[in-house]
């Protein structure tokens, strides 16, 4: 089991690298001098030379790559060219909101999903299941964005539960602290994108794990449980659900990859103020480090939880040789 | 092997039919099949794939398939009619007092428990045991049955073919079922495997005391382990009694040639296969099922079911023909019988 995280974890270094590579070149084919968005064209020639030497733009490009690859390491990514701040300081508060919404949503997402996709696989064919299948299959195929429209315009405009976006009432909190996220206003706040985010994400497990309970159901250690004369319950979760879930669970990874860069969907939505937020911001106002900045924690997050549901996956399949 | 005289039956299987529903039509499974234990004894169940051998140990397990549905016939377990048995009496019969050895013991373990786990939770489900207690009890049944008690924590895909028949066997006897139900115990393990397997079993029937169903194919394997057997053919019981009779004298065309297709050891006759498929259960003859088959099948086996007659003590057969096998059996043994039946059988049979 050590092997196999420290290999997991070397294969981790190894992306990370690779996805590093890939950035410093994507960005640099992009159409258009990045720098010209701050160096100004009307400036001296030599004020112009000056500042490109203090971006550093004067070395070559192979030196250009090896700070580019130390700055990344260190979480140093410059500063912003629109608010001159330092985009550490910039994506700090950011990325906390976007794992407070996106993180717990997920998770509940895959329990809740997990669950009720066992229950509908295992008590298949009854009318109330045949109805949820057709709910959960339009919950998956209606845009976010659509859901998140609708659901605010039925529960914030026409009946006033939930503020329509935003984290906090403003001007409620001069500092963004502990206190803060663990307010009512807060609280408040969050519920409807969560609620709109979960709806959204709970459809794909639920219709993975209820199909996957579907041939499971069928499997010989299933009847030889019957056999064995175990309560019914106990073979529902311990030996269908639980070997069920193998499918499931790879999809972690993926799906949490996907959910990160879609908060840039439901954040703008909600106006909610996150990493997606943020890059959609940086990228309205040509601000070249804040995007590169917010795709590479996009990216990192999406490899870390990658890491996390190989593990999981392990722990979860004894099968899996670790060697 | 001899019968000690009034045994009282453990299980009496009477009159079970059992049909499927199938997208081509009913299919007749089993028709009127009827079986009975006695208490401390080893019952063969001999028959080829598909004809209802398995479908009648799930319907005395009660965990056959959605689409099958017993028409027919009861059950009696100490008396208890398991059909008629609602669903908690019938869990909390299974295992402690009917247990299974499943034909795949691959199949039949999850594969993300441990071999200990799985045990410990079938003792759980019938007993009042701590955890710690259950373990106790799966590790000394691993040791009996040769399987090292600190493998329990070991996964199934760590476990050889013929550990993990062991682990099953141990599984179903760690409650001391009366009966244990044996499907095809050793289809997938080799000979000496199988020949190993057998023996535990038989060590530990004597030790334990336990009855045993065992279905198989295999009429070599009925011959060293039962006392009793039952031939099956496409759902009905053809023939039935004690095993050195059946095997010694056959009625049933079918056991004729089952025993035909037997491989003899001394090489005085090379093995005869039956030749045709077994009928289509939706669709399945008029009169006797092996008719089709049958080198010896009359007018009447074609239109007429023929029903359980007794040919000898103990011993019955479902031939039209019952009288005159005695005399066809040197026939039965013959090669040209069973593959050239258009040309011979009208020809002999004149003669």
């Amino acid at each position: 089991m050590r092997q196999y995280i420290l290999r997991r974890c070397w294969h981790m270094l190894i992306t990370l690298f690779a996805l590093m590579t890939i950035m410093f070149f994507l960005f640099r084919l992009l159409p258009g001098d990045p720098a010209m968005t701050v160096i100004s064209s009307a400036m001296y020639p030599k004020a112009q030379e000056a500042m490109r030497a203090q971006f550093g733009l004067d070395k070559p490009l192979l030196q250009q790559y090896l700070i580019y690859l130390q700055n990344l390491i260190t979480f140093d990514f410059g500063y912003s060219f629109h608010s001159s701040r330092s985009v550490s300081e910039l994506l700090g508060g950011r990325i906390v909101n976007t794992l407070v919404l996106i993180l717990p949503s997920m998770i509940l997402a895959y329990l809740l999903g997990a669950v009720l996709g066992a229950l509908m696989g295992w008590y298949r064919g009854g009318r109330f299941e045949t109805a949820m299948v057709l709910v959960f299959t339009v919950l998956q195929a209606a845009p976010v964005f659509w859901l998140g429209m609708l659901a605010i315009l039925l529960f914030s405009i026409n009946l006033g539960w939930f503020p329509p976006g935003h984290l906090v009432t403003p001007g409620m909190f001069v500092n963004r602290d502990l206190w803060m996220y663990l307010s009512a206003d807060f609280l408040h706040h969050l519920a409807l994108p969560f609620i709109v985010h979960t709806s959204y994400q709970i459809a794909f497990p639920l219709l993975l794990m209820r199909s996957s309970m579907l041939s499971t159901a069928g499997e010989d250690f299933v009847e030889f449980a019957r056999i064995k004369g175990l309560p019914e319950r106990r073979i529902l979760f311990r030996h269908a659900a639980r070997n069920s879930m193998l499918p499931v669970a790879t999809t972690i990874p993926m799906i949490l990859g996907w959910a990160l860069a879609g908060s840039v969907v439901i954040e703008t939505v909600f106006s909610w103020p996150g990493l997606g937020l943020l890059m959609i911001e940086g990228v309205q106002r040509s601000d070249f480090p804040v995007v590169q900045a917010a795709f590479y924690l996009i990216a990192v997050l999406t490899i870390l939880g990658t890491f996390v549901a190989d593990i999981l996956y392990g722990i979860l399949d004894p099968r899996i040789v670790y060697d | 092997m001899t019968d000690p005289a009034p045994l009282s039956p453990l299980v009496e299987i009477a009159g079970l039919s059992v049909r499927f529903r199938t997208k081509r039509g009913p299919g007749d499974v089993l028709d009127a099949a009827s079986l009975v234990i006695p208490a401390g004894t080893s019952v063969g169940l001999v028959g080829e794939s598909g004809c209802g051998k398995s479908t009648l140990m799930k319907a005395v397990m009660g965990v056959l398939a959605d689409n099958a549905e017993i028409t027919a016939g009861q059950i009696l377990h100490n008396g208890t009619d398991l059909l008629r048995a609602d669903a908690e009496t019938l869990r909390r019969k299974r295992w402690a007092e009917i247990s299974m050895i499943t034909q795949s013991a691959l199949n039949s373990l999850n594969p993300v428990h441990t071999v200990g786990d799985q045990i410990v939770e079938a003792i759980r489900a019938h007993r009042p045991v701590s955890v710690a207690e259950a373990r106790e009890m799966a590790a000394q049944m691993l040791a009996l049955v040769g399987v090292e008690p600190r493998r329990a924590r070991d996964y199934p895909h760590q476990f050889s073919g013929g550990m993990r028949q062991r682990a099953i066997i141990a599984m179903a006897l760690v409650l001391q079922p009366g009966l244990v139900l044996a499907d095809e115990p050793t289809t997938s393990l080799d000979m000496i495997v199988q020949d190993q397997i057998f023996r535990k079993i038989r060590s530990l029937q004597a030790e334990l005391g336990f009855s045993m169903l065992l279905v198989t194919h295999d009429l070599a394997v009925v011959i060293e382990n039962c006392s009793r057997m039952a031939v099956m053919y496409a759902g009905r019981i053809v023939e039935e009694g004690l095993v050195a009779d059946v095997v010694n004298a056959p009625f049933h065309p079918y056991t004729l040639g089952l025993k035909n297709s037997l491989p003899r050891i001394d090489r005085t006759s090379e093995p005869i296969a039956i030749p045709g498929a077994p009928p289509d259960p939706v669709d399945m003859p008029q009169g006797c099922r092996f008719a089709p088959r049958c080198p010896f099948a009359l007018p009447v086996c074609r239109s007429q079911p023929p029903v359980l007659e007794t040919v000898g003590e103990g011993h019955r057969s479902a031939c039209h023909r019952n009288a005159e096998i005695p005399g066809l059996r040197p026939r039965a043994a013959r090669f040209a019988t069973w593959h050239d039946t258009a040309t011979t059988d009208i020809t002999e049979d004149i003669q």
